[in-house]
């Protein structure tokens, strides 16, 4: 019996991915010594010598972002080798898990990266999909690289003087992210050290109009602003009161400046001022969390605030600390905790957009870690008080921007795709009609080429395969932090989703799982090919009773990863190699570890003797398709007799057709077969029937309407037939093919 | 005289004051020094006026009042400068509050920062040939700060010592005395204030002369001429360059100095005299029924200064005019005017509009009222009679002493007899004198605990009156505090004036013996948070600097201060050495101050951040002497140190 077998062996499958020997990465979640973050000597706790080779002294943490110098021993003293970076001092850029790479991060003397080591990443992909050696050997890519040299993931382009790096297949966010760490990190130490030239901002020119705006008019106009952080943002449980609300504001500004300070005050500030340096205000206006914390005390420095200005932080001292007497604006809000800092630097100019940063720690409510966490908001001097108004900031182009740049023409196409699918399964009625049991081309020519370019373009080449790890990402996107660039930063995925999203509440999923998901249509397109090729008797589909039981298995698949996911994510990714999907496309099926390319041949294999194993039995993603499926606008049609009669049920590869001859729209994959049936009138038995019947009455076949039947002959009058048909056109019009032949 | 002004406010608040002022009034004064005749001013006042001040207290109800006390980590909203009496130091206090902030070493040695240890501070106290202090006490009583614009600038406050007749400059940005100065062949010098600005050069708008009032009469020079000859002593009336700390010259004057005063214009000092008489006794001083307020025309006297029209005093070099009654005839070139002011005036102050200069009484229980537009109109000829330029005199009540004001056109004068502020409007008392008999310029009384001396307000001593607080110092606390022995602390009540009724606030212990203080808004300061190193000549500047320095028996030990080591950790000398320790705090944090003392050799002093300091001292003892750091200043406090090895 080869039923049972094959059952058999996709247990066996399942059962050896999870018992597989589960190679964990290194770094993934590992445990970082509490001292990592604030030990001044940083280089006790980390691998420093091993990011500066031949490096054997390093000194304690130095610089505003932190650096450590590495030294050689020579005969006669040392020599500087190099600095020694860890990226979290500089920037806390996330990666696709929400969370910093943390990376150790070496340069020599002349600004050239000498070496990297990943310390601690949370990179879901990387624990399972990716080995995490191809970070390292990504990171590889950095070694001997100026630090002040345009890099960028993907090709070079001499003639832009951008100098491309491979990126991981299937991990693009994380290496985008990556690279950002890498070289904002290196620019802010070679920046301090001198390897490169300080930005020097042109200085505003303050315009002062006179006015003495109140509180509420500062607020509106921008010269001050809010920062709030809410408990939940920092793992807190969520509570009405705000973890801590600031409010900021520049001084040098004299409308601004007098209109918080009042004259006296400002004019003091004024007086303590030099030329070239900014004042800026601080309070808080609510919550329990104080800005200045304590570290200030000891170190002399403030360690909860900065300013950032492009790649530039400015942080403060206690010597950059002022008394904030009070506000003199009417209307402004009590508050418990104040501050005005000097900035000074003349990398700082008000002229440009600065935000002001409150520099917090999340912690983890899974496991209790703490975890840095920034919140910031951006100020930008209105333009009424700046002598010719705002200049021009040209912001670089964020990183999901540039991807969507630089793959315009591939996001073009696939776009395209999307528009013809929509477009041509719009028009099914008209292709089902045109197709017959015995020819189905008119609908297939179509779904076949979509299946290839799905597997070939989408699948292959741009590695779009949608997967349930998005859905368990936006569902904790949605109940915790949305971050739109995250999604973006893979525009095919993102505009298959609006894609996915749409069609499901259309037409329901059957359009993407059967005409667009890359490893469907390779399942069954071999599926096909192996009819073709003589393998038909071999093909099988399961007993209605068992098919009925394991389709219920994905929708358990998809709860189970949902429940896993709440309680941890990580685990939740990992499960969620139930997916071959990565195995297949992303990673490649020889590029993985042989349990992963055994189970997804072994599906492939399967698919060939019978139609989506994968699909109807275990895909999550599908299963989360399904459910929404409930609600979709358009659905397939029926006729009456379709309750007794079984034809299309028998043909139908999904088994989605009951025995009541009702379509389950949740597995039905809208190959249309039965579309197709429904008007060829040599096929579908009502039809077949009718058509006899006026054979032998000697009545004309008049055209099969959108109900499925042939048109009935009634002789009416001219009047009434006209009213006929515009009642039909109406009453018909979701179909689309009215009554005018 | 003004005997029948005063029957009406008198009777309308207090019938039994006129009994007493004729029974009890001078005794009840001299009782403030002698502690005679105390128990019966109390006995014979209190009774009488605690009803209307109780009264007042009631009414006030109404007026919700200011909260002088602060949450923790809420900052007072003023500055008070604080004289320290004959502790002799100079005090800042934050207000509303009353808590005590720093104390400023100025005349005296201060254990705490080694003034009078350190060769620096010893430069600045002045010392004897063999390189002690001069001098190790003194009597600070009035201080007083830089103007400019008619406000406060935040860059010095003076203060002075009675004793040893010097003067102090404190600098406000890093609130550390850095200039002393002793006034040639004076004793007794008591009042002092800055100028406003000046009176010819309208560009400078800002302080530039300190003037000070010698009290005592002395023979000139003080050389042992005229011990015996009272008559022949005189006082001198001294002027002081803000920014050199040289006096500029000084003035030969009729009477004696008692407070000073200035005017916004920057025209005219003014000294208030008790004792016109030149007496020698008490009696004598207040024998005469009118003393004076002596008006300086600056101008006049710096042409005379410039034209040469001065003399010399014994060894000093200072040119001194002649202010006399009989050297300055006529009042169009005269340098001085004396405008009479009843027995024993104490006290005179300008009000915050410029217009007024305020003589208190003492002895006599009114406040005089000196218009100086009228004074200045003496100085051109335009007034025949200098004492036309008194628009009011009226009475206050017993034993008037100093005025403050809130801006609002009222003064607040303090009645020491009667344990009293009276609030009084001065547009009310001038109309009054002039003979409104309905101008009630009394507002309010308030009872004080107990015989008050100075009173100051926010700001009052400024253009800028803000009419906020009013604290008066009370030179008795009797049963106010927890008793701690026979000496008592004084108390400094805070008064809320912002509403028409006074309303005692807080009371505040201070350490005897404040005299006077003022109160300005807090942003009007601008301190430094750390020491300019650049400020330091000798300055240990690296660790790398630090080392022992041999020349002879001439040692130098420079050492570098770096939380928690000092650099050198040990250092070696000889008996017989003279040793210099110069220190700096390479410490960049604020408030990480370090101490450096040394066991036996009697050596402790502190060095703020970025601060240098020195010491020398002979090496007499053999051994080895852990110089510790006093000042707690990080975890490994007490393990920094350096070990001094003398090696016998």
């Amino acid at each position: 019996m080869m039923i049972p077998q094959a059952l058999r062996g996709l247990l066996l499958l399942a059962a050896l991915l999870f018992a597989a020997p589960l190679v964990r990465a290194d770094a993934y979640e590992a445990k970082l010594p509490a001292e990592l973050n604030t030990a001044p000597r940083l280089c006790d706790y980390v691998p420093c010598a091993e990011v500066l080779p031949g490096a054997t002294i390093f000194s304690e943490r130095k610089g505003r972002p932190f650096y450590v110098e590495g030294y050689v021993e020579e005969k006669n003293g040392k020599r500087l080798a190099g600095y020694v970076m860890l990226s979290t001092d500089i920037t806390d850029i996330p990666a696709y898990s929400g969370k910093p790479v943390v990376t150790l991060i070496g340069m020599d003397a002349t600004g050239r990266f000498t070496g990297s080591r990943i310390l601690k990443h949370s990179e879901p992909i990387l624990l399972l999909g990716i080995p995490e050696s191809a970070l390292v050997r990504f990171n590889q890519q950095y070694l001997g690289k100026f630090v002040g040299d345009n890099i960028e993931i993907g090709q070079s382009r001499p003639e832009e003087d951008i100098i491309g790096l491979d990126a991981i297949s299937g991990a693009t966010v994380t290496v985008i992210a990556q690279n950002q760490v890498m070289m904002s990190s290196g620019a802010a130490v070679a920046r301090q050290v001198g390897i490169l030239e300080r930005t020097v901002r042109p200085q505003a020119r303050l315009l002062e109009t006179g006015a003495t705006p109140d509180w509420a008019t500062l607020a509106t106009e921008g010269s001050v602003k809010k920062l709030t952080v809410t408990p939940e943002q920092v793992g807190l449980p969520r509570a009405a009161q705000p973890f801590i609300e600031l409010w900021y504001g520049y001084l040098n500004q004299p409308d601004v400046g007098r209109a918080v300070l009042g004259e006296a005050g400002w004019q003091n500030l004024l007086a303590r001022l030099k030329p070239g340096e900014h004042a800026i205000f601080v309070i808080r206006s609510g919550g329990k969390e104080s800005f200045k914390g304590s570290g200030f005390v000891r170190g002399g420095l403030y360690d909860r605030v900065q300013v950032r200005q492009g790649q530039d932080a400015f942080t403060f001292r206690d010597l950059d600390y002022l008394n904030l007497y009070g506000l003199a604006a009417a209307g402004a809000p009590r508050f418990d905790e104040s501050a005005i800092f000097i900035i000074r630097s003349d990398a700082f100019s008000a002229a440009y957009p600065w935000k002001f940063t409150f520099l917090g720690n999340r912690v983890d409510r899974e496991t209790g870690t703490r975890s840095f966490a920034n919140f910031d908001s951006e100020y930008w001097l209105p333009a009424q008080y700046l002598d010719g108004g705002r200049p021009e900031v040209k912001k670089p182009a964020p990183p999901w921007l540039r991807v969507w740049q630089t793959r315009r023409y591939e996001i073009a196409a696939f776009a395209a795709l999307l528009i013809a699918v929509a477009v041509v399964y719009a028009q099914r009625d008209r292709l089902t009609r045109a197709a017959t049991r015995n020819n189905k081309w008119p609908v297939n020519g179509f779904k076949y080429s979509f299946w290839l370019i799905s597997i070939g373009f989408v699948g292959f080449h741009l590695m779009a395969q949608p997967s349930i790890t998005q859905v368990l990402t936006w569902f904790h996107a949605l109940l915790f932090q949305w971050r739109w660039e995250l999604f973006l930063t893979d525009p095919f995925i993102f505009l298959f989703w609006i894609f996915i999203v749409a069609t499901v509440f259309l037409w329901g999923r059957g359009l993407f799982c059967g005409w667009l998901c890359p490893f469907g249509s390779l399942s069954e397109l071999l599926y096909k090919i192996g009819g073709w090729v003589g393998l038909k008797r071999f093909q099988f589909k399961l007993p209605k009773v068992w098919h009925h039981r394991l389709k219920w298995v994905k929708y358990g698949v998809f709860g189970g990863l949902l429940a896993v996911s709440v309680l941890s994510m990580g685990l939740a990714e990992m499960l969620a190699e139930v997916e071959p999907f990565k195995t297949t496309f992303l990673v490649g099926l020889f590029n993985r570890s042989w349990p992963y390319t055994l189970f997804a041949t072994g599906l492939l294999g399967l698919s060939i003797f019978t139609e989506r194993p994968f699909c109807k039995y275990l895909c999550p993603l599908g299963a989360s398709l399904a459910m929404p499926t409930t609600f979709r606008w358009f659905g397939l049609k029926r006729k009456s007799e379709c309750g007794s009669c079984k034809a299309c049920a028998v043909g139908c590869g999904s088994q989605a057709i009951d025995e009541h001859g009702r379509i389950d729209q949740r597995e039905c994959l809208h190959c249309l077969d039965c579309m197709v049936l429904y008007t060829d009138d040599h096929a579908c038995p009502p039809l077949v029937h009718e058509r006899k019947r006026r054979g032998k009455a000697g009545q004309p076949l008049t055209p099969i309407g959108a109900d499925g039947y042939y048109i009935p002959i009634k002789p009416v009058s001219a009047a009434a037939a006209q009213a006929a048909a515009a009642n039909a056109a109406t009453a018909n019009a979701p179909s689309g093919m009215a009554l005018q032949p | 005289m003004s005997r029948e002004h005063n029957k009406t406010p008198e009777e309308q608040l207090d019938p039994s004051r006129r009994r007493f002022l004729n029974t009890a009034a001078v005794a009840g004064l001299a009782g403030a020094s002698m502690s005679v005749g105390l128990s019966a001013c109390n006995q014979d006042s209190k009774p009488a006026s605690a009803a209307p001040a109780a009264a007042a207290g009631h009414a006030d109800a109404a007026h919700e009042g200011q909260n002088p006390h602060l949450k923790p980590g809420e900052l007072d909203t003023y500055y008070g400068f604080w004289s320290g009496g004959h502790t002799g130091d100079f005090r800042v206090l934050g207000m509303p509050s009353g808590r005590e902030l720093h104390r400023v070493p100025c005349f005296v040695p201060d254990a705490l920062v080694g003034w009078g240890i350190t060769n620096e501070s010893k430069a600045v106290m002045g010392t004897k040939a063999d390189g002690s202090l001069k001098y190790t006490v003194a009597d600070t009583h009035h201080t007083h700060a830089s103007y400019k614009d008619g406000n406060y600038d935040g860059r010095y406050a003076w203060i002075n010592d009675k004793i040893n007749s010097r003067i102090a400059r404190i600098r406000l940005d890093y609130f550390i005395c850095d200039k002393i100065t002793e006034l040639p062949n004076v004793q007794g010098f008591h009042g002092i204030f800055p100028d406003k600005r000046d009176p010819v050069d309208p560009a400078i708008n800002y302080t530039t002369r300190v003037f000070c009032g010698a009290e005592f009469h002395v023979p000139l020079p003080n050389d042992g001429r005229d011990l015996e000859s009272p008559e022949k002593y005189r006082s001198l009336f001294s002027c002081v360059d803000a920014e050199t700390m040289e006096v500029r010259w000084q003035m030969l004057i009729d009477g004696n100095c008692d407070l000073v005063a200035t005017s916004y214009d920057g025209k005219l000092a003014a000294t208030n005299q008790y004792n016109t008489e030149g007496g020698y006794h008490y009696e004598g001083m207040m024998s005469a029924e009118r003393d004076a307020c002596l008006f300086v025309n600056i101008a006049r006297v710096e042409e005379a200064v410039k034209a040469g029209k001065t003399t010399t005093i014994g060894t000093s070099k200072v040119p001194v005019v002649d202010g006399t009654r009989a050297a300055n005839p006529d009042p169009k070139s005269a340098l001085v005017g004396y405008v009479s002011v009843p027995k024993n005036p104490h006290g005179v102050n300008a009000t915050p509009d410029a217009k007024y200069f305020i003589c208190a009484g003492k002895l006599s229980p009114t406040g005089t009222v000196i218009e100086l537009a009228k004074v200045l109109d003496w100085f051109d000829g335009k007034l025949d009679d200098i004492d036309k330029a008194i628009v009011a005199e009226v009475e206050l009540g017993l034993g008037p002493l100093h005025t403050a004001f809130d801006g609002r056109g009222n003064a607040y004068t303090t009645l020491f007899l009667d344990s009293q502020i009276v609030k009084w409007n001065v547009d009310a008392a001038i109309r009054f004198h002039a003979g409104d008999k309905s101008a009630q310029y009394v507002v309010d009384r308030l009872d004080v605990t107990y015989q008050p001396g100075h009173v100051n307000a926010s700001q009052s001593e400024t253009r800028f009156a803000d009419g906020k607080w009013l604290a008066v110092g009370c030179k008795f606390s009797k049963d106010r505090f927890l008793p701690v022995g026979p000496l008592h602390a004084e108390t400094e009540q805070l008064v809320d004036i912002s509403g028409e009724k006074m309303k005692l606030v807080a009371d505040h212990p201070v350490r005897p013996e404040p005299h006077d203080f003022i109160i300005f808004k807090r942003d009007l300061l601008r301190p430094k948070q750390v020491y300019d190193m650049n400020e330091f000549p000798l300055a240990v500047k690296d660790q790398k600097e630090a080392g022992v320095f041999r020349d002879g028996k001439k040692v130098t030990v420079r050492i570098a201060s770096l939380a928690p080591a000092f650099e050198p950790r040990e250092f070696k000398i000889k008996v017989g050495d003279e040793v210099t320790i110069i220190l700096t705090n390479l410490d960049k944090v604020e408030d990480l101050t370090h101490g450096f003392a040394i066991p036996k050799y009697n050596v402790n002093f502190i060095v703020n951040p970025q601060e240098t300091k020195s010491v020398t001292f002979k090496a007499d003892k053999p051994g080895v002497f852990w110089c510790y750091c006093t000042h707690f200043c990080h975890a490994l406090h007490l393990e920094m140190r350096s070990r001094m090895i003398v090696e016998a």
